[in-house]
């Protein structure tokens, strides 16, 4: 028999298994996907053993956090857990003791559409570092990291500092122990993959090294590959006209990071937009869109 | 050690551009096996290209191209192929084999399709949320077929 | 992939060096076009040096050569190797399209 091979008109999502969790649902078998709606309608203290598991230990006790507890050694709750009953979101943050509207380090994870789990957010900053406003504009409302407005003046001092875009103090480096910790508790939920969407170029860099492929996006990552390379467009492009678009940024991942940031794509009628990573549990996927980069 | 599959992978940007890496990719690995003939290594990167082709040009389109990651092992007795996107998916329709009484132009509009099942030996497929994959086997010349899974 | 084409007794040969694949058989197709509008009619494609071949050169091939017979022409095949060969066979190419195993073969094939 000849397999003929057509698009899918109509794309089911996959099968979570049904219903409130509970000890019988669980024994029907290991391997549906559990969603973090269904965690979170557990009691508070069941979700909080649960997303214990979200971050290593080893982070914690960095941030003099007791990994058990989430308390400081003052004995002082450090660490929250956002994971309402009836949402799909659950983020784990650890607030500045200095200002606790800021956040040393956030993991936020969230059910998509295909009943499969995108990390929305994951800021691991350095509690030592400098701050830089950048997620404030000079009038005082929110950038988004940049996204929605932007600080000039702290951007530029955040890039001499040798930060990326959207950062606001340096980061604390073990990204890919938090990874490695986040996919083992996803695969505990039955989940063979997740999803993300780069904030800036530095972002998709950084998960390419840590084994994501692309849903979107790899024909453009290859096209600022091939752009910023001497006598490409992007390249051309960095004219020094403002101090993100200096000519020595075609070389390194935080100055194309930063070029982008201030709009240099436009150079080859794209923007950075609508990105989207994927990362399968277990496996790395050997993407290099920038060999040998320097960062 | 002895008797393990040997495992290449690559992963490239869903663009025609990139069917020659996955071709170039086959065949380094067909050169560490001097079991593969000609024809087996032609119908390996036949069955790659013809799939590839077919996520590039219908599983990727209308939206900014992902990725595919193709990767192959070649074991004892086979080699064993797995082509992964996150494309729009596929469903395989069962449908009568083309004949060639039927003449070529019968064919013509799934004419890589027929090259993937002439060409490969086994082939499989399955879409997730985690992405699609498609199986396809291989079978070294004179391979001893019992277990092809294995 | 390359084109080159020269003339041997009043039949134009056309080669083809390299892969054609779904990303280089538009420029097979664009090629064969603009020899199908100076006018060319007969023509043999030298297959010898292709190393590798897809569908998408197949159905390239056919559309040539539908497009020659329409004008009163013919596209004949020429030393492909064994594998392009295999190809042609199984999806029934040679049933209408003629191949011959040499260059002189196919040009001999224009004489008689």
């Amino acid at each position: 028999m000849f397999r003929y091979f057509r698009l899918k008109k109509d794309v089911q999502p996959a099968q979570t298994l049904p219903g409130t969790l509970s000890g019988e649902l669980l024994a029907r078998d290991a391997i549906s996907p559990i969603a973090i709606r269904q965690i979170n309608t557990l009691p508070d203290n069941t979700k909080r053993r649960i997303y214990r598991g979200l971050l290593p230990p080893a982070v914690l006790v960095r941030f003099q956090i007791d990994p058990l507890t989430w308390e400081s050694k003052n004995g002082i709750s450090a660490m929250e857990l956002y994971a309402e009953p009836g949402s799909g979101v659950a983020k784990v943050a650890i607030q500045d003791p200095q200002d606790r509207e800021d956040e040393l380090l956030t993991l936020e994870i969230q059910d998509n559409a295909f009943d499969g789990i995108d990390l929305n957010l994951i800021v691991l900053g350095d509690p030592q570092a400098v701050r830089f406003a950048i997620d404030r504009d000079e009038r005082g409302k929110p950038t988004m990291f940049g996204t929605l407005g932007r600080n000039f003046k702290e951007e530029q001092k955040a890039m001499e500092a040798g930060l990326a875009p959207g950062q606001v103090r340096k980061g604390l480096g073990g990204s890919q122990v938090v990874l490695d910790q986040l996919e083992s508790f996803l695969a505990a939920l039955g989940q063979r993959a997740y999803f993300l969407e780069p904030l800036t170029y530095v972002s998709a860099w950084v998960f390419e090294k840590r084994g994501f492929a692309y849903v979107r996006g790899h024909k453009l990552m290859e096209n600022i590959q091939h752009e910023f390379q001497p006598g490409g467009a992007l390249f051309q492009a960095l004219d020094g006209s403002t101090a993100f678009r200096s000519p020595a940024h075609w070389s390194t991942v935080r100055g194309r990071a930063w070029a982008i940031h201030d709009g240099i794509l436009e150079a080859i009628d794209a923007r950075w937009d609508k990105l989207r990573m994927v990362k399968q549990i277990g496996r790395h996927a050997g993407v290099e869109t920038f060999p040998d980069a320097v960062y | 050690m002895e008797g393990m599959a040997v495992k290449h992978q690559i992963t490239r940007s869903a663009e025609l551009q990139s069917l020659a890496g996955f071709r170039e990719l086959i065949d380094q690995a067909c050169d560490q096996e001097p079991a593969f003939d000609d024809q087996t290594r032609y119908d390996l990167k036949l069955a790659v290209d013809e799939a590839c082709s077919n996520i590039i040009l219908h599983g990727y389109a209308a939206m900014d191209p992902g990725s595919i990651i193709v990767s192959i092992e070649i074991g004892q007795d086979a080699a064993r192929v797995t082509i992964t996107d996150f494309g729009h998916p596929f469903e395989p329709v069962e449908i009568e084999p083309p004949t060639r009484e039927a003449g070529p132009e019968a064919i013509l509009d799934d004419l890589g399709l027929f090259f993937i099942h002439e060409s490969a030996d086994l082939i499989d497929y399955q879409s997730s949320p985690a992405g699609n994959c498609l199986y396809l086997v291989k079978y070294l010349p004179k391979a001893d077929h019992e277990n092809p899974f294995q | 992939m390359e084109l080159i084409s020269g003339q041997s007794n009043g039949v134009l040969v056309v080669t083809i060096q390299g892969s054609v694949d779904a990303l280089t058989a538009g420029q097979v197709q664009g090629y064969f076009d603009d020899l199908l509008e100076k006018g060319e009619r007969q023509i043999i494609l030298d297959l010898s040096q292709v190393d590798f071949m897809s569908s998408a050169g197949l159905r390239v091939i056919m559309t040539v050569s539908k497009n020659l017979r329409q004008d009163g022409g013919e596209l004949r095949l020429a030393a492909a190797q064994p594998p392009v060969e295999k190809m042609l066979k199984i999806s029934g190419f040679t049933t209408i399209l003629k191949s011959f195993a040499s260059l002189d073969a196919a040009l001999g094939s224009f004489q008689g």
